[in-house]
């Protein structure tokens, strides 16, 4: 028998437990607001989903079915039937897992718990070209109207010019409107009111990041992963801001503790790439070390690395514009260079581990600018090896064990030495 | 030497046409996909220059790119990397794939020798606030056109341009009317060579190769014109290999609905008085790129080259981790084939595993 190599990851902190709840509660409640007669949208991360609670409208994050079924390792049947469907195992398992469970004549128990069908999908082309077409397929399969949200790639670092927030900001009132159209009533005033929570949602990460930042660490990324969910679904939202309340309590009093997530912390890790979500355990593996992956860029995904003040709740839809265009992911490299090397610093890390997942169009093509920004910057080494964060078909333990223990050694030996 | 073999000789030896245009110390500006007007940068009075890849391994772009991005991507960086691309004074790049996004970012960060810079298009199409967003892009190039120039681009002069390079369309799509005869007067290679020449050549000089060529060849007959009729589809091709594989095994490539060829020629500028906004809605009035949304314009376009080029079957050639063409094969595929029958294809840009694809496009023909 073959022995289990993978493991879930070992999460450390009460709210994150809550917050997984808190997911698993959500897309409970969507089969049956759809029974009740709610039409339902198909949408993803990067879509701004303020418009989407200012309509109270129950929605399907094309990463979160994934995740989830991911964790249950239940992802690999899925996409195993996008492939015979004609997707290529060179397209994102992420859409072709989506894919395959948007077809599949039947599901597995724990999926259809959350499996809704579409009544409305808005698709966009931020981050990559997948997200711009994959939809296409389930839209057409559903006979489901489609709105394709198209925005601009950031040429201008973080001066975004009026006419890019202005053309943005139109193709979110085309959301807006084709929403309306499709059954869902959406608020202005509760708009500018989700804006206001963002900003204060925006402003709590913030903190929650500057606890991170202490030695030893309050919070690793197996929490942080979780963590970031909120920020992907919740801005806008009272639940979001309750849920990062807390978490910044409960850190702030392991700051003051001085309580890190491993007891001799000696080498402080940043992950760059898709997390090993069937798999999270991994994460875990290199505290044998004394290290910890304190972040993860994909927790900044749709959120993190923002100003606050750059929310106008005068100017809903310009806000949410300019948040998504100076998002890391707007698929230029000046935001998300800056962001990693100022990460680095800021969290002090030893060292960064870049996974590839092979079917990613966006991730793979930053390995080598990151490797050699950050250690231009500040000497911190990057290793850059294969995994595919969802197609377990394609991970292999022993070779991502080995990577990850020749990378740890030799920073340690280097810590040794100085 | 006749006229076909004149195009193929420019296109064998592109290098010529670089040495004839710098002996006056014009400059050229390098290009990749079909967002970034040549006609403004003609206007200035320098060379648009398409950027094509070659069949050479890829030697040093591999450090930079991992192996999961398009090879043809990659096969740009490397000549960028061999300054093989030095002739160049810039390299101007348009909104499309994550590849090329990419390619962005690595020739800006690592390609000192020649800058290079990004045209924001939209990739929706069809959306006046997009017409506004991509005419304020189309004027901030048109101002560093002018600035790389020193000439300055008039209302005229643009105009000047758009009727030359429309001259070229409308030639270029002439003789690949030629192709919808039962026995088409040109071979689907031959056009490639043709159409790829023309794009790379000052259309001062291929606009006269052109009218010559047609006249040439207007009664003309391809020899092994009984085989089935080919639609050829998907990413860049940008040499004939594949072509001359599928009219060896048989087929009659008869219309190719490619970056070099037909996506290039397709259609021609709308009249407009003003001549930017002539070039915003040619851009954005029509979907010929995978890239673009909406997606079932595309579909209604090979449609209508089925019905027009009278075709028995339909090749995907996509390069591997080409994105835009492997998502919209799947999405197009079950439909196409109700239709007619549609044989997908992941190849490298190298064409490494050419046996494999012989066999299947072997078995593909015998089956039509
Ligand atoms: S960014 Fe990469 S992983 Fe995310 S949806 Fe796009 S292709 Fe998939
Ligand atoms: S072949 Fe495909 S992936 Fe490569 S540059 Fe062209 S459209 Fe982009």
């Amino acid at each position: 028998m073959a022995t289990k190599v993978t493991a879930p990851g070992k999460k450390s902190l009460q709210t994150t437990l809550e917050i997984g709840k808190a997911i698993r509660a959500y897309y409970g409640g969507i089969k049956e607001a759809q029974k009740a007669g709610k039409p339902v949208i198909w949408s993803y991360g990067l879509v701004p989903r303020e418009i989407f609670h200012a309509a109270d409208a129950p929605v399907i994050y094309l990463e979160h079915l994934p995740l989830m079924i991911g964790a249950k390792q239940l992802s690999g049947h899925y996409i195993q039937i996008a492939e015979e469907e004609g997707f290529s195992r060179d397209v994102c398992a992420f859409h072709r897992c989506f894919l395959g469970c948007a077809v599949a004549k039947e599901r597995d128990p724990y999926l259809e718990k959350f499996f809704a069908p579409p009544n409305l999908i808005i698709a966009s082309n931020l981050p990559c070209m997948s997200e711009s077409k994959s939809f296409l397929y389930a839209a057409d399969h559903h006979d489901c109207p489609y709105y394709f949200l198209d925005a601009p790639i950031n040429t201008w670092g973080k001066d975004i010019p009026e006419y890019a927030i202005e053309y943005f900001a139109g193709q979110l009132k085309g959301a807006i409107d084709s929403m309306e159209e499709h059954g869902f009533k959406v608020d202005m005033d509760k708009l500018k009111e989700s804006i206001n929570l963002t900003k204060k949602m925006m402003g709590l990460w913030n903190e929650i990041d500057n606890c991170r930042k202490t030695v030893p660490t309050p919070m690793s990324t197996v929490d942080g992963i979780t963590a970031a969910y909120p920020l992907i679904q919740l801005p806008g939202t009272e639940l979001g801001v309750t849920l990062f309340e807390r978490l910044l309590e409960e850190l702030k009093e392991r700051v003051e503790k001085k309580q890190g997530v491993i007891e001799d912390e000696k080498l402080r890790l940043m992950w760059f790439g898709v997390p090993p979500f069937y798999n999270m355990g991994l994460f875990n593996y290199v505290e044998k070390y004394g290290a910890v992956v304190v972040k993860s860029m994909v927790e900044y995904i749709a959120g993190g690395a923002f100003d606050p003040s750059v929310m106008d709740p005068e100017k809903p839809l310009e806000s949410l514009a300019y948040k998504a265009l100076v998002d890391i992911v707007n698929p230029t490299y000046t935001n998300m260079v800056d962001f990693i090397v100022k990460a680095v610093e800021d969290f002090k890390i030893d060292g960064l581990i870049g996974v590839v997942k092979r079917s990613c169009g966006l991730l793979p093509g930053y390995m080598r600018l990151a490797k050699d920004a950050v250690y231009n910057g500040s000497g911190v080494p990057m290793t850059i090896f294969d995994l595919d964060g969802l197609d377990i078909r394609e991970y292999d333990d022993v070779t991502s064990k080995a990577n990850l223990d020749s990378f740890v050694e030799s920073l340690l030996a280097n810590k040794r030495r100085q | 030497m006749g006229t076909l073999e004149t195009m193929k000789d420019i296109f064998n030896n592109p290098n010529k046409i670089i040495e004839e245009w710098k002996k006056d110390g014009k400059k050229v500006v390098g290009h990749r996909c079909m967002y970034v007007p040549e006609e403004i940068i003609h206007a200035a009075g320098m060379l648009p220059y398409p950027t094509f890849g070659t069949p050479e391994p890829i030697k040093k772009a591999d450090s930079y790119f991992q192996p999961c991005a398009c090879e043809f991507v990659r096969n740009l960086f490397d000549l960028a990397l061999d300054k093989k691309f030095g002739f160049l004074d810039s390299m101007v790049l348009c909104n499309t794939c994550d590849a090329v996004r990419h390619l962005y970012n690595m020739w800006d960060t690592y390609v000192d020798s020649v800058p290079c810079y990004m045209v924001n298009n939209p990739q929706k199409m069809y959306d006046e606030s997009g017409f506004k967003f991509y005419r304020m892009e189309l004027e901030k190039f048109k101002k560093l056109m002018e600035d790389l120039s020193g000439n300055k681009i008039t209302d005229e002069s643009l105009k000047k341009s758009i009727e030359l390079y429309d001259e070229t369309r409308r030639l270029l799509k002439e003789l690949n009317d030629l192709r919808k005869r039962d026995i088409p007067a040109i071979s689907g290679s031959e056009f490639l060579r043709t159409s790829m020449a023309s794009m790379l050549m000052p259309k001062e000089n291929a606009n006269p190769l052109l009218r010559k060529l047609i006249d040439e060849v207007k009664n003309r007959e391809i020899k092994n014109a009984d085989g089935p009729r080919i639609l050829l589809t998907g990413s860049i091709i940008d040499n004939p290999t594949l072509i001359e594989l599928v009219e060896d095994m048989g087929g009659v490539v008869v219309v190719d609905d490619l970056c070099t060829s037909a996506k290039y020629f397709w259609y021609t500028t709308k009249p407009n008085n003003d001549p930017m906004d002539a070039i915003v809605r040619f851009n954005l009035e029509r979907t010929l790129c995978a890239c673009a949304h909406p997606s079932e314009d595309r579909y209604d376009y090979l449609q209508g080259l089925i019905r027009e080029f009278n075709i028995d079957g339909i090749i995907y050639f996509n390069i591997k981790y080409c994105h835009p063409f492997v998502y919209e094969s799947a999405i197009f595929r079950k439909k196409l084939e109700e239709e007619v029958p549609t044989l997908t294809l992941e190849v490298d840009h190298s064409l490494s595993g050419l046996g494999q694809l012989k066999t299947r496009v072997q078995a593909f023909i015998e089956m039509l």
